[in-house]
C-alpha cells in the first residue's frame, strides 16, 4: 500500500450523499482528487474507495469548526474549518440586471474567505487548512462559480473541501452530459492549482500588520478588519497577539494594534522600537497611553492624532473605533496606497493576494476576478524591483511572459482576459 | 475675433467682471453678459511642452502674476469617478480626469507668479479620503504637486473636511435649482478660484469643461444618496444621485431645491445645478485639459473613444471658456436642447449665460492663439477604439 501522502497534498472531497454506488468513484478519474470525505455512508463506498488508490476519511474524523471554536494546537496536520462562505458577488436584489449589492461605498459586496485562512495560517502556520462550505442549490453558470470557490481558497493559502450543490451531483451521477462538462471543469481546476500547490505555502506579505487577538471581545472588529481590509486590497501580514512577542516585522511599513488592552510593557517597547526605526504605528484610542510620542503632525486623515515617534509616527484616533469598515478606510489611507507592492487599474472586484515565496525572492501576485465576467484591460503596476514576470491563468495555463509597458514612467503589465484567476510571478 | 496678447490692465479687469459679475443681478439673455478673452493653444503632448504653452497662454491672457501675488489660490481639479478605472489601457489622465502635467505646470506657474498658497481641491467620488490618496490609486504621485510651488495644501471637499462647519453660498437672484448651497470652508478661504476641467462631453450636461467641474463642489454629507436628513453626514456614502433625480431634498439644514414640483429629469437638473454655482462661487481662472480625451460622456465603458484634440483652452471667464471648448468638439455653443450635444439636457452655456456669468456667443469671444476652426476635432466623428485585451 502507498505511503499516504503528507497533508499538504492532499485533496480532498465531500462525497455527495445521494451517491450510493461505488462505481461513482469512477467519476473522480482525471482529478487530483486523492481523498475523499464520508458522512456516514455504508463502510462498502469508504472500502471501494481505499481500492480505488484513495484515502478515506470520515467527516466526523476530521472534526471541522467554526474558526472560533478551531483548537489550534491540535497534532493533527489538517485543521478542518466548518461554516466558511460560499465566494461570490452578491446579486442584486432591488434593481436587477448585472448589477450588484453596494457596500456602504457603493462597491459591489463580495464574499469571500480570504481573512478566515489567513488568520488561520497566521495561528497555524504548519497545518493545512481545508474549508468546508457548501454550494447553494441555485448555481447559474456552475463552471464559473465552482472556478471561483476553488480559486479563492487557493489564493488565500488554503484548500476547499470540494462539494458538489445536490442539483450537479444528482446530474453528474446520472450521467447528464452537460453536467458532466461542469464537474469536468471543476477536475480540470483542480488540476490547475495541485500544479502549483506550493503557491499555498509562500507566506503572505504586505506594508501592514495586524495585531490583535481576534478572539473574544476582539473577535467581531479583528475579523471584520480583516475581511474589510482584503476587499479594499489592502495587503497586510496577520499578528496573532499572543505570538507578538516572536514576531518579525521586517518589510512592514506600519502596524495596527486593534485591541483597546494595553500592550504589556516588553511589547510597549518592541512596537516603539518599530516605530522609532521609520514605522507607522496606529494605535487603539485606549491602549494608547503607554506610548510616548513628540511632536504633533498635521493628519491628513481625518479624526487621528499623529505624532512623531523617533524616525516612525503614532497615529492615535481622537475616537474609540466602532465601525470596521471606517477603521479598514482609516488605515488604509494613514499607511498609505504608496506602499502597496502591486497598484492595479480596471481590477474594482478582483481580489489580489501578495506572497513571497520562502526563499525571500521575487513574488507571486494572485487575483481572483468576482464580477463572472472576463476581466478585460486590467494592468498592473509592479512597485518591487524585478527582472521578468510571467502570468499563469485558468485559460491558457502558463507560465507566459508579460512583457512590461512603460506608462507615463512607469513600468505596467498589460494582462490578457481572464475569466477568474490569474496569477504573476516575479522574478527577482 | 482674434489676436496674439491682451493688456495685463484688460485681463485683470476681466477677472474681476467674472468675479462680480455673478453677485449681480442681470436680465436672461443680456447681451451685456461678460465676455472675456479665451487663450486657445494647441499643445501635442503631456510633455515637458506643456508648461511652456500654458505660460505662454496666460501671458496671453495677461500674466498670472498680478491676479495671484500673496494670493491664496485654489484649484478645483477634475476627478471624477472611480481613479482605477481606465478606458482600456490608458492612463485616466488621458481621457476621464485631467492629466497631472497640466495639474503641475498649473502649480508651478502659480507659484513663480507669486501664489503664496495653492490649494488643491476635490470631491471625490463616494469618499472622504484624502485627496491625495486618491490620486495615489490613479497612479499619480502628489508630492509631485507639492515640489511645484512652495505651500501646496489638498483637501477632500466632498465632506466637512478641515472645516469647523460648511459656508453657505447664495446663488445670484435667487438661483434656478438651488437658492443657496452649503460648501467646504475651502471655497471660501480663497482669494481666487481656478477650474480645471478636461475637453469631454457628458451624458446629463452635454459638456463637461470647466463649468460642470463645479457640480463636484457640492459635498454629498449634504447633497448626496446617504446624505443625513436633519443634518449633514460625517462621512460621504454614495454619488449625487439626489441632485441628478431629485429623489430627495438636501440635509434640512441646507437650503432645499427652489421647486419641489419641477422636472425630476436630470437632463433639466444637473445642467441648471452647474449654472447655480457657477454663479454662487465664481471661477476666476478657467482652463480646459484638450491634449487628450475620450468621447461619449464620462463614464468608461459606454462606447467612448480615445481622442487627441491637441489643445489646452484658459480664460478668465469659465463661460467663454467653455463656450470655445464646445466649439472645438465641433458643437455650436449656442445650440439649445435637441441639438448635439445637449440631446438630452440643457444647455449649460445658456443657463450660465442667463445668470450673467458669462457669454456664450463666439462672436462676442476674443479668441488668443489659434483660431477655433484650425483645432476643431468633431467629437462625433473622431477617436479610435480603446486599447483593449
Amino acid at each position: 500500500m502507498a505511503p499516504e501522502p503528507p497533508a499538504h497534498q492532499l485533496v480532498p472531497f465531500r462525497w455527495p450523499a445521494a451517491w450510493e454506488s461505488p462505481a461513482l468513484l469512477a467519476t473522480l478519474t482525471g482529478s487530483p482528487i486523492n481523498c475523499v470525505i464520508f458522512d456516514g455512508a455504508p463502510p462498502a463506498l469508504s472500502i471501494a474507495a481505499r481500492k480505488f488508490g484513495l484515502l478515506s476519511r470520515e467527516w466526523k474524523e476530521i472534526s471541522p469548526a467554526p474558526i472560533h471554536q478551531i483548537r489550534w494546537n491540535t497534532p493533527d496536520p489538517v485543521i478542518a474549518i466548518s461554516e466558511a462562505r460560499w465566494p461570490h458577488l452578491k446579486p442584486a436584489t432591488r434593481s436587477g440586471g448585472d448589477q450588484g449589492i453596494s457596500g456602504p461605498t457603493g462597491a459591489p459586496w463580495i464574499e469571500s474567505n480570504t481573512w478566515i485562512i489567513r488568520l488561520s495560517a497566521a495561528r497555524a502556520p504548519d497545518k493545512a487548512l481545508w474549508l468546508q462550505f457548501t454550494p447553494p442549490p441555485d448555481i447559474e453558470l456552475p463552471q464559473q462559480a465552482y472556478r471561483l470557490a476553488i480559486a479563492d481558497v487557493f489564493a488565500a493559502g488554503g484548500r476547499w473541501m470540494v462539494e458538489l450543490d445536490t442539483r450537479l451531483a444528482a446530474a453528474v451521477a446520472a450521467g447528464n452530459g452537460e453536467a458532466l462538462r461542469d464537474w469536468s471543469a471543476v477536475k480540470d481546476t483542480l488540476v490547475f492549482f495541485e500544479k502549483r500547490r506550493a503557491w499555498r505555502t509562500f507566506p503572505h506579505q504586505g506594508p501592514l500588520g495586524v495585531i490583535s487577538s481576534f478572539s473574544g471581545a476582539n473577535e467581531f472588529m479583528g475579523t471584520e478588519f480583516l475581511n474589510l481590509a482584503a476587499r479594499r486590497n489592502m495587503l497586510y501580514r496577520v499578528i496573532d497577539r499572543s505570538l507578538v512577542e516572536a514576531a518579525v516585522f521586517k518589510g512592514l511599513r506600519a502596524l495596527l494594534w486593534l485591541d483597546p488592552e494595553r500592550p504589556p510593557q516588553q511589547v510597549v517597547r518592541q512596537l516603539t522600537s518599530f516605530a522609532r526605526n521609520g514605522g507607522l504605528l496606529i494605535v487603539h484610542r485606549d491602549a494608547s497611553a503607554p506610548f510616548e510620542a513628540g511632536q504633533r503632525l498635521d493628519c491628513s486623515v481625518s479624526g487621528y492624532e499623529l505624532r512623531v515617534l523617533g524616525k516612525g509616527w503614532l497615529a492615535v484616533p481622537e475616537r474609540v473605533w466602532e465601525d470596521p469598515y471606517w477603521l479598514a478606510m482609516d488605515v488604509h489611507n494613514l499607511v498609505s496606497r504608496r506602499y502597496d507592492p502591486v497598484r492595479m487599474f480596471n481590477a474594482s472586484s478582483l481580489w489580489v493576494h501578495y506572497s513571497v515565496p520562502p526563499n525571500g525572492t521575487g513574488g507571486l501576485v494572485q487575483l481572483v476576478n468576482f464580477t463572472g465576467r472576463a476581466a478585460t484591460s486590467v494592468s498592473l503596476r509592479i512597485q518591487l524591483p524585478h527582472k521578468n514576470v510571467v502570468i499563469h491563468t485558468l485559460e491558457s495555463g502558463g507560465p507566459a511572459p508579460l512583457k512590461p509597458e512603460m506608462v507615463e514612467g512607469a513600468s505596467e503589465y498589460y494582462l490578457p482576459s481572464f475569466s477568474v484567476y490569474a496569477a504573476l510571478e516575479v522574478s527577482a | 475675433m482674434r489676436r496674439d496678447t491682451l493688456t495685463r490692465r484688460a485681463f485683470l479687469a476681466n477677472a474681476g467682471a467674472t468675479a462680480g459679475a455673478g453677485l449681480l443681478p442681470r436680465p436672461a439673455y443680456s447681451a451685456q453678459t461678460p465676455a472675456a478673452p479665451v487663450a486657445l493653444a494647441r499643445c501635442d503632448s503631456y510633455g515637458a511642452d506643456v508648461s511652456l504653452i500654458l505660460r505662454k497662454m496666460f501671458d496671453q491672457l495677461g500674466g498670472l502674476g498680478r491676479l495671484v501675488k500673496g494670493k491664496t489660490v485654489a484649484i478645483k481639479v477634475n476627478l471624477t469617478g472611480n481613479p482605477d478605472a481606465r478606458l482600456g489601457y490608458l492612463p485616466i489622465g488621458r481621457t476621464t480626469w485631467i492629466h497631472p502635467s497640466v495639474l503641475g505646470a498649473t502649480v508651478r506657474l502659480l507659484g513663480e507668479a507669486g501664489a503664496s498658497r495653492i490649494r488643491i481641491l476635490e470631491s471625490p467620488w463616494k469618499s472622504a479620503e484624502p485627496l491625495e490618496e486618491y490620486m495615489i490609486s490613479a497612479g499619480w504621485e502628489p508630492v509631485d504637486f507639492v515640489n511645484a510651488a512652495k505651500r501646496v495644501e489638498f483637501e477632500n471637499t466632498n465632506y466637512l473636511g478641515r472645516g469647523k462647519e460648511y459656508v453657505r453660498f447664495p446663488v445670484p437672484h435667487g438661483g434656478l435649482l438651488f437658492p443657496a448651497f452649503d460648501l467646504n470652508h475651502s471655497y471660501r478661504d480663497l482669494d481666487v478660484f481656478v477650474s480645471i476641467g478636461k475637453l469631454k462631453e457628458h451624458r446629463t450636461a452635454g459638456v463637461t469643461l470647466s463649468m460642470k467641474n463645479c457640480f463636484g463642489i457640492t459635498p454629498c454629507t449634504i447633497y448626496g444618496d446617504g446624505a443625513g436628513v436633519n443634518e449633514p453626514g460625517l462621512v460621504p456614502q454614495g454619488g449625487r444621485g439626489p441632485i441628478h433625480s431629485g429623489s430627495r431634498q438636501p440635509s434640512k439644514t441646507s437650503p432645499p431645491e427652489i421647486d419641489p414640483a419641477s422636472p425630476r429629469d436630470a437632463g433639466y437638473r444637473v445642467p441648471r445645478c452647474v449654472a447655480d454655482l457657477v454663479a454662487a462661487r465664481p471661477i476666476h481662472l478657467a482652463i480646459v485639459d484638450g491634449i487628450e480625451s475620450m468621447t461619449g460622456g464620462e463614464t468608461a465603458g459606454r462606447n467612448n473613444r480615445h481622442v487627441r484634440p491637441r489643445v489646452l483652452i484658459a480664460g478668465t471667464n469659465p463661460v467663454c471658456v467653455d463656450a470655445v471648448g464646445t466649439a472645438v468638439m465641433g458643437f455650436d455653443p449656442m445650440a439649445e436642447r435637441g441639438a448635439a450635444p445637449f440631446e438630452r439636457c440643457d444647455s449649460t452655456l445658456r443657463l450660465a449665460e442667463q445668470l450673467g456669468a458669462g457669454t456664450r456667443d463666439l462672436s462676442r469671444i476674443e479668441v488668443i492663439g489659434e483660431r477655433i476652426q484650425d483645432v476643431v476635432l468633431d467629437y462625433r466623428k473622431a477617436g479610435a477604439a480603446p486599447a483593449a485585451s
